[in-house]
């Protein structure tokens, strides 16, 4: 009787089937991306393809080296934005989840006022901008102060947005038989919303800052270019490009990325952290 | 009985929070509007005002000085700076209202836009008439030149030709414009105007003024010509005031000469041409306007209506511009053959790599101002 010889798996198929290779490939494999970019970038054939030229595409070396000289001039406008993006974000989110607890206890005003929400976050940031700049006249005779209140406004209502719509969904969208099951036992309304609502929506409050955050920051830096106050991340990429100066620019395009970069980053740790109980 | 009370409550809830919303939208326009007083101010005395020096110190003071900023803010900086204050302002919007609702209460201002629309009540303007004053970059020695006409150096060596022959009739458009305002205001609204037809014509005889007076209120008759006194003035105040964070571009801009940044044999070229004939090697260019169609660029627009630039064998395409266009990264990357642009944009522009050249200079001076409401600057 011909025994049937097991062949040797191949290389291909072992690494598919190691945990750890494949959590190392989703790590190395984006990394890998990234340095190609880069390096395509480098050596111009970037340039090539879209038909640009090195000034208006700056070289890496060059990006870098402006980065370096004005990193304490970076760094205040980072802080000026990231003041904006976070604090509307942490405002915003908590409006939003309250605005989603109202409408899962009201579900038949919630539904309603949650399309309308939804409505409002379709606005373009550049048509709330200089609407926020001209409600907040009044807000203060600084106009720092007042500038920021107008951008946090916007990040606000962005944040806001996605968070009711996503909560409400955890809120909501709970297991089957879950609610039957707390009807049975009598349970209050108060005691649903506590034990089981509100820990089934915790999972959906990343899912809304997963945009959240990168948009708080986009929408952040586009406020800043219609706001009274000269300052921001955004504001110096608009101010540099108007005025030619590409490389500088760049180098707050750079910032940008980082900023979204590693505000997601941050993001993933604290889930990682908060959510561990949940797998 | 529970259930009912709750639907109701949600009813409830749910019409408060839209007449919330409504009541906002409305109570934000109606004090948008509550705040234009529309002429009903009466004519100040204007020898109750403060000096200029006065009014810019309290201004400047209360952090209410304002300007549009992206490169327009250097002559703002300069006087500033010559008063002693700290050079910062505010940003200013593409309207007045910041003006108008006093948040800035020193607002840039150019003579041939912004300061018509303060003053005067047809559409879209403000009507403030006699009792707003400003202040004059040209009376206070800081003024820097505006609009001219440049192109990219290349284009320039290549195409020698089309450039004479671009401003010859460019040149002469402009002649006649400033001869006859009105009827340049007529033809720039008749191509697409961005603003209405009083302000149109207001903007037209502005501008003719701008272009037929130096910096010192003499009368030019040379249209376009590259005043090197006034372009050295230009480049010694941009040199004290513009910042770039790009170290290299910094340096190659402080050494920067007038040799460097226009050319002025194409002018001479186009203005003792007696005949107006040129062997064009491009018949078809066209030119990056610095913002959108309106009498400030009304010489083109005569230029082509007249037929100027057929004469000399050119089909021109007049692009506007607007908002955050960069007309020097246009001219630069080959979109478009010929811009208008502040000559000290595009000296910050070579600075940072590009390879630009000025061919005329339309603006003679500043139209630049500061205005203010004699109301928020009384004597004491």
């Amino acid at each position: 009787m011909a025994q049937k010889r097991k062949r040797p798996k191949s290389l291909y198929r072992r690494m598919q089937e190691n945990a750890k290779v494949q959590a190392a490939a989703t790590i190395i494999l984006p990394v890998l991306l990234g340095i190609i970019i880069l390096v395509l970038w480098q050596t111009q054939v970037l340039h090539h393809w879209f038909k640009t030229d090195t000034f208006t595409l700056p070289l890496l070396g060059r990006i870098k080296t402006i980065f370096m000289e004005n990193i304490g001039k970076i760094w205040e406008n980072v802080v000026a934005t990231m003041i904006v993006a976070l604090v509307g974000l942490a405002i915003g989110s908590l409006l939003g989840y309250g605005v989603a607890i109202l409408a899962a206890l009201f579900p038949r005003a919630g539904r309603g006022g949650l399309s309308v929400i939804g409505a409002f976050a379709s606005i373009p940031v550049v048509a709330l901008a200089p609407v926020m700049n001209n409600w907040t006249k009044d807000v203060s005779n600084d106009a720092s102060t007042r500038s920021m209140v107008a951008k946090i406004l916007v990040v606000m209502l962005i944040a806001a947005a996605n968070m009711s719509l996503n909560a409400y969904r955890g809120l909501t969208e709970l297991k089957p038989y879950a609610k039957d099951l707390m009807a049975t036992y009598a349970a209050k309304k108060r005691t649903t919303l506590l034990k089981l609502q509100l820990p089934n929506s915790v999972p959906y409050i990343f899912v809304a800052l997963k945009v959240s955050v990168p948009a708080s920051i986009m929408t952040a830096i586009v406020s800043e270019y219609f706001a009274e106050y000269i300052i921001g991340v955004g504001r110096q990429i608009r101010e540099n490009i108007v005025l030619a100066q590409y490389p500088t620019a760049w180098a707050y395009i750079a910032t940008a990325c980082l900023l979204g970069i590693v505000s997601y980053v941050v993001l993933m740790i604290v889930q990682s952290i908060l959510l561990r109980r949940y797998h | 009985m529970k259930k009912r009370t709750l639907k109701l409550m949600s009813m409830s809830l749910a019409a408060v929070m839209t007449f919330a919303m409504m009541a906002g939208c409305g109570s934000s326009s109606g004090e948008a509007k509550s705040d234009t007083p529309a002429g009903t101010q009466s004519a100040a005395d204007t020898s109750a005002v403060m000096s200029n020096e006065e009014i810019i110190k309290k201004a400047a003071g209360e952090g209410k000085v304002s300007n549009w900023g992206i490169g327009n803010e250097y002559e703002i900086l300069a006087l500033l700076a010559k008063y002693g204050l700290p050079t910062e302002y505010l940003s200013e919007d593409f309207t007045m209202d910041a003006f108008d609702d006093d948040s800035s209460t020193l607002a840039s201002a150019m003579t041939y836009n912004e300061l018509g629309l303060v003053k005067n009540d047809y559409d879209g303007g403000y009507g403030y008439g006699d009792t707003v004053g400003y202040i004059d970059m040209n009376d206070e020695g800081v003024a820097m030149l505006e609009d001219n006409i440049f192109c990219k150096k290349s284009f320039a060596a290549e195409n020698p030709e089309t450039v004479k022959a671009f401003l010859y009739a460019s040149l002469k458009g402009w002649e006649y414009a400033v001869a006859n305002p009105e009827e340049a205001a007529q033809i720039v609204y008749e191509a697409g105007s961005s603003v209405s037809q009083d302000h149109q014509s207001y903007m037209a005889s502005e501008v003719a003024k701008l272009v037929s007076t130096d910096m010192n209120g003499n009368t030019v008759t040379e249209v376009g010509k590259i005043d090197d006194e006034a372009m050295q003035q230009t480049l010694d105040i941009a040199k004290q005031y513009v910042t770039l964070d790009d170290s290299a571009a910094q340096d190659a801009f402080s050494k920067l000469t007038l040799d460097d940044i226009r050319d002025t044999s194409f002018y001479e070229a186009a203005a003792g041409s007696s005949d107006g004939k040129f062997n064009v090697e491009k018949s078809e260019v066209s030119i990056q306007l610095k913002w959108l169609p309106q009498a400030q660029f009304m010489g083109y627009y005569v230029a082509d209506a007249k037929g100027y630039y057929d004469e000399v064998g050119l089909k021109v395409n007049i692009v506007s511009g607007g908002g955050d266009i960069s007309e020097t990264t246009a001219v630069n990357n080959g979109t478009v053959d010929f811009g208008v642009t502040w000559p000290t944009n595009m000296a910050v522009a070579d600075a940072g790599g590009m390879d630009l050249v000025e061919v005329a200079q339309i603006y003679q001076r500043s139209g630049m101002t500061l205005v203010y409401k004699y109301d928020n600057f009384k004597a004491e």
